[in-house]
Order: structure tokens, then sequence, then C-alpha cells
């Protein structure tokens, strides 16, 4: 089906090109070896180069919500503003804290960045744009990325400072509990899917998302996933582990230089990572807006390629996810906690079920109306 | 029963609060931005009378101001910011005269206060709206406020500007 | 070839932390090392294909049980003060007792799971496959056992309540 419409821009045919050429002129071990590094390389860069394009468009964004310009003078519109706060960040000096416990003090910022780089893997940028299927992508991505937490916790102990201690004893609470009804809204529409992997996750929303697929429960899984999401990244008003009038910055009190950097990119990356679950799970990913017959509009949207759908949608749900950030006032620790166990996981509870049943009694949008979608 | 109701009472005009929330914002997003961004909007910008940047004495076109150097305004200074000196001289019809020799005043001390222009009796001093007032070392931040080879104005004439004012 | 490499850095990694997190003196650290060991024993499912243990693996022990342990380590005060180095008697007893468990759980492997991978071919299982067997009721089907630790852990869930409010 897929194949049908001409696809310009894609990078299928540049990818399979540099495959079969590597292939073909030296022996397969090394062919693999190279094909690996090109890929790592490639993550590394996307990694910093998304994080670096998410600062500047948060400092940007946020100016306007508040009737400000924002960074304007390195560059025009000021777009190297972040190139230039990197470039500072990797100059400054790593401050050695004394009496803090120091093998837990500097690997800290590694398992925030491990756990953040191995969930980014994982997701499909675009057709054929997938570093790694796994048939149990979802679990694979909820997995892995409660590893970070881990890192949060350790720095606290280890900073050997009450403050970065009650910051990240928070920080673990919040992360704990939303993580649970993020699985649970992610396994929402593994029952309307029934599968895990990504890639089958996109197939099967061709011509319906997700979210419209499932209707109501869809819906409310969605939001569900949205709030919990942004709870987890430490964001918006959820932001209290690093509440700057009472805990100075929370986890990362201790940290300077390049180690505090490392917590930053990983929270910008959370950020985007958690946009592009969303998209992938729910908005039917790298996928082009596509209706069943009208194959001339079909084939103008797959003019656009799929990479620009994926970043687009993404964007699409950090801006959103920015829009709250500025829009609501920050909650209190047992606010914060009474959201998650006295609303997000009871109704999550009672959707898993309501999605059950709407499977099992055929009345998704793709069973209610099969010629449509 | 009636915790129940409570309960998606709550929940419902949480969202609905939550949203209304969302579309203040959303309006605030496409508001003209405020900023003044400031070296480029010199030629507009426009800083408050009340905003007092320097203190000056104000001559006039002969060069003449109004201090008697009666001294009330260092006298006030809380910071010992102003200091006048005087010089006698000896006038036409031979009465001796204290006239304004120096008046200094440091920026670098002094904290807006207002006192001396309040407190003058003359009006001969007052604070004006040039704000710009970053330089690189401290000395510069002493002024002499009173120009060169100006002298004091006469009384007579000092009354008809300040009718044909009002 | 690069299986057997990538498996003797694992083997290497969970044995030097398994002896680390136990001789260390810092509670804290012995956490972080036991955690090592566990995100190395994932990396083993994950050299044969079972994705979802793996999965499973960091979800549970990495993700969960280890996030509780440190929890719990920073909600005590001052961990780990108090620890001495047991008697010289004691610790030749339970080196003793060590390797005679080590001796009777390598006779084990060595005769019964060395065979056993001669039949178990390393694949991935199909996630659907692992549902209905955890959710059936025939034979080789796991739905009892299952409900049983549903039971179990609500037994956990209540007992901690009960402790927790102190009546």
């Amino acid at each position: 089906m897929l194949s049908n419409y001409s696809q310009p821009l894609e990078f299928t045919k540049l990818l399979g090109w540099l495959d079969t050429t590597l292939k073909a002129n030296m022996p397969e071990v090394w062919a693999n070896l190279i094909e690996f590094v090109i890929v790592a390389v490639a993550f590394l860069t996307a990694y910093a180069v998304i994080a670096l394009i998410l600062i500047y468009a948060e400092r940007k964004i946020t100016a306007f919500f508040q009737a400000r310009f924002g960074p304007n003078r390195v560059g025009k519109y000021g777009i190297f503003q972040s190139v230039a706060d990197m470039i500072k960040i990797l100059l400054k000096e790593i401050i050695h804290i004394n009496n803090v416990d120091k093998f837990l003090f500097y690997a800290a910022p590694f398992f925030m960045i491990v756990a953040s780089m191995l969930t980014f893997g994982a997701i499909p940028f675009g057709k054929m744009l997938h570093a790694v299927d796994f048939n149990i992508g979802v679990l694979y991505v909820t997995a892995v990325s409660s590893l970070g937490i881990i890192g949060v916790l350790l720095a606290g102990w280890s900073s050997n400072n009450k403050y970065s201690m009650i910051g990240a004893m928070r920080s673990g609470a919040q992360f704990v509990s939303y993580e649970l009804s993020a699985g649970f809204a992610l396994m929402t529409i593994v029952v309307l899917t029934g599968t895990m992997s990504f890639s089958e996750m996109i197939a099967k929303q061709e011509f319906c998302w997700n979210i419209f697929n499932g209707h109501i429960s869809s819906i409310v899984a969605f939001v569900i996933y949205l709030i919990s999401g942004h709870a987890e990244t430490n964001r918006g008003p959820f932001d209290l582990p690093e509440a700057e009038s009472e805990l100075t910055a929370g986890y990362h009190t201790e940290y300077s230089g390049l180690q505090f950097g490392f917590f930053y990119l990983a929270e910008y990356l959370n950020m985007f990572i958690i946009a592009s679950i969303a998209t992938t799970v729910f908005l039917g990913g790298w996928m082009p807006i596509q209706i069943h017959g009208l194959d001339i509009f079909n084939q103008f949207m797959w003019y656009i390629p799929s990479y620009v759908w994926f970043f687009g949608k993404t964007a699409v749900l950090i801006f959103l996810s920015l829009w709250v950030r500025w829009s609501f006032p920050r909650l209190r620790i047992d606010q914060l906690l009474n959201l998650e166990w006295k609303y997000l996981l009871p109704i999550n509870l009672v959707n898993i079920l309501v999605m059950v049943i709407l499977v099992l009694s055929g009345l998704t949008l793709t069973d209610l109306f099969p010629s449509l979608f | 029963m009636e915790s129940i109701l409570k309960y998606f009472k709550g929940l419902f005009t949480g969202i609905k609060s939550l949203l209304f929330g969302m579309s203040v914002t959303w309006k605030e997003l496409w508001t003209k931005k405020v900023t003044q961004q400031y070296p480029e909007n010199r030629d507009t910008l426009v800083i408050s009378d009340r905003f007092r940047c320097e203190l000056t004495m104000p001559h006039d076109d002969n060069n003449e101001h109004a201090c008697t150097a009666c001294g009330i305004c260092q006298m006030n200074c809380p910071n010992g910011t102003i200091s006048v000196l005087s010089k006698m001289i000896e006038t036409e019809d031979g009465k001796k005269k204290k006239i304004l020799d120096t008046y200094t005043w440091d920026l670098g001390m002094c904290t807006f206060c207002n006192l001396c222009v309040i407190t003058c009796p003359s009006d001969a001093i007052k604070f004006n709206n040039q704000f710009e007032n970053a330089v690189f070392t401290r000395s510069k931040l002493v002024q002499t406020l009173n120009h060169e080879g100006s002298k004091l104005r006469d009384k007579k004439k000092d009354v008809k500007p300040a009718e044909t004012n009002a | 070839m690069a299986q057997q490499i990538i498996f003797f850095i694992l083997a290497a990694m969970i044995a030097v932390f398994s002896v680390l997190a136990v001789t260390s003196k810092r509670i804290i650290r012995s956490a972080t090392y036991l955690l090592f060991v566990l995100l190395g024993t994932a990396g083993l499912y994950l050299l044969l294909g079972y994705h979802y243990l793996f999965a499973v693996q960091i979800a549970v022990y990495a993700g969960g049980v280890m996030v509780l342990f440190i929890f719990a380590i920073l909600l005590t005060n001052r961990p780990g003060e108090n620890v001495k180095t047991e008697r010289k008697d004691r610790r030749i007893a339970a080196g003793i007792t060590s390797l005679a468990g080590l001796a009777f759980c390598g006779h084990i492997i060595y005769w019964n799971v060395n065979k056993m991978y001669t039949l178990v071919v390393p694949a991935e299982q199909k996630i659907q496959d692992i549902g209905l067997t955890l959710m059936g009721t025939d034979k080789y089907q796991y739905l009892l056992p299952f409900e049983f630790i549903s039971v179990l852990l609500l037994a956990c869930i209540v007992g901690a309540i009960m402790i927790a409010r102190k009546r």
C-alpha cells in the first residue's frame, strides 16, 4: 500500500544504496561495524542538535508568552544563542566539591543521559529511519526511561546537601508515581492496536490515527499521557523539585559546567522523547495524513517526506507542553500526588476497561466505518 | 453519593478553569511585545519626568545661575554628596558678599533622595533625565555643576521669567 | 564471535559488581553496584534475544526495586555508620557456606542447564504468546500462580498499610 505512492524525498533509497555498496566492497563484519558507527554518530549529533533547537525554541516561545522578544542578539533573531550557550557550558570549570561521594557524584549525570539516549534510540523518526525496532517497543521505552530517576536520586544523595536531597526525593516520588499513569495510558493504546512494536503501530494508523480510532478512550489516554509525561520530565507546573525559591535548584544544585549540562540536555531531550512517543503512539508517527480513496490527495501528502511529518507533529506537542508550562502555577507536593493518585490513576484504570469493551464490542472507528478508515 | 458528585464536579470545574487559563495565555501569545530594545530606541525612549538621573544647576543664556552658595543642600545631604565651596568678594558698592566658587556633586555616593532640590531656597538645582551615567572610572562621577565663569543671577531679573512661566 | 566477547564482558561485569556490592561498606554504593549487576543480567537476556524479559528486568528491577531500595536508604538516618567487619571465625564459616552453595548450584547448572541449551533455541518470544501463556488455564499455562502472586502482593500492601497507620 505504502509503496504505491512516489516518495521522492525519503531516505530509503540512499540508505539502501549505502548498505549495498558497503556490503559489496568489504566483508560483512566490517560493513556492519561501519554502519553501527554511522548510526551512533548520527544519533549523537541528532541528540545534541535537537537539544540546541529545543532550548532556542523554548526560550523564544516562552518570551512570546510573556510579551517579550526572547534572545535576539546572537545572529539574526538570536538563532545562535543556544550555540553560544553550549560553547560557554563546555568551557566552564567543573567545580570539585569537598565531602561528596566522588564515584556516585560523577556517575549520576551519566545515568540521566544514558537513560534518555537509550529511549531516544528506539524512536521511529521516519520511514526506514528507525534504529531499533523491538517487538516490545512501548514496553522497552517505558522500562529504559525509568533508569533516569536513579541518576536523580544518586545526584541528590551524593551532593551532600540537604536541598539537593529534598529535591531528589520529591523528584523521585513524582517520577515513580507519574510513570505509572504514563505506562497505563500507553497500555490503553496497546489494547487498541494489539501490538507493542512501534512500526506495526504506525502501519495500523495509516488512515485513522489511534487518537481518533478509539475516540473517547483514546482522547482520555492521550491527555493523561501528556500530563504524566509532562510531570515525568519535571517541567512546567510540575517543576517543584527544582523550585528555585525553596530548593535553590533541586537535585543538580551542586553540579556545574558540563555535568550540569548533562542534566540540562537530558531534561530537554526527555521533553522531546515524551512528545515523540505521544506522536508515534497517538498521532500516527511519521505517517502522512491520508484519506481512503482520495489517491491524488494522498500522493500530495506523500511528497512531504515522513521525517517532516514526524518532526512537525512532535513540534506541535512540544508547543502544547510549553503552552501548559506558561499557563499554570506550580503545584504543591501534596496537590501533585493527589492529582496522580486520586485522579489520573483511577481514571486511567477505568479508561483501560472502557477501551477493552470498545475493542471487544467492535466500537472503534475502523470497525464501525471500514470503508472510511 | 455526595462525595462522588463532589469528586466529579471538582474534576470538571478544574478542567474548565485550566482551559480558561490556557485561552488567556493563548491571547497573550499574540499581544504586541512590550520589550524596549534600549540602544536602538534611544530616539523614541521615554523617561518619566520624575525620574532622577543627574543633579544639574540650570544656567541661562548669560551664563548665570541662581545658587547663592547658602550651603543648605550640603547640610541636608544624608551622604555628604554635595560640597559647596564659596568665596568672599567685594561688590562695586563696597559690600562684602559670599558667592559660589565650585559646586561639586558625587554621583557615586548620591542616593537620589531629592532632599537637596526640595530644600534649596532659590531653586538653583534640579534633577534631569540624562540616565546614561556609566563611566570607566569613579573619579569621573564627581562633577562640578556650576559652569566656568558663571555668576549669580540678579534677583530682579529672576522674577520676570518666573512670572512668564506662571 | 562478537556474541562471545559481549557475553564475557557482561559476565565479568556481573561478577565484579556482585562482589563489590557485598564488600562495599557504604550502603548506597552497594545499591548502585547491585543495580549494575541487574543491568548486566538484563544485557544477558538481550543477548539471548529475550526482549520481553530484558524490558521487564529493567522495568521491574532497575526501575522499580532499585528505586525503592535507594529511596529507603535515603530515608534512613545515617545509613551504614556502624558497619563493622565480622569476627574471623564467622567469616570463615560464611566463606565455607557460600563455597558449598556455589558447588551445589554449579553442579546443577553444569549438568542441567548445559543440556537445556541444546533444547532451547535463543529466539525472540512473541509477546502475544507470553501473554496467552500467562493468562491461560491449560497445561503449562500460568493463570493460577499469577493470581496467587497478586494475592500475595495484595497481602503485602494491606500489611504495609497496617504498619504505617500505627493506631
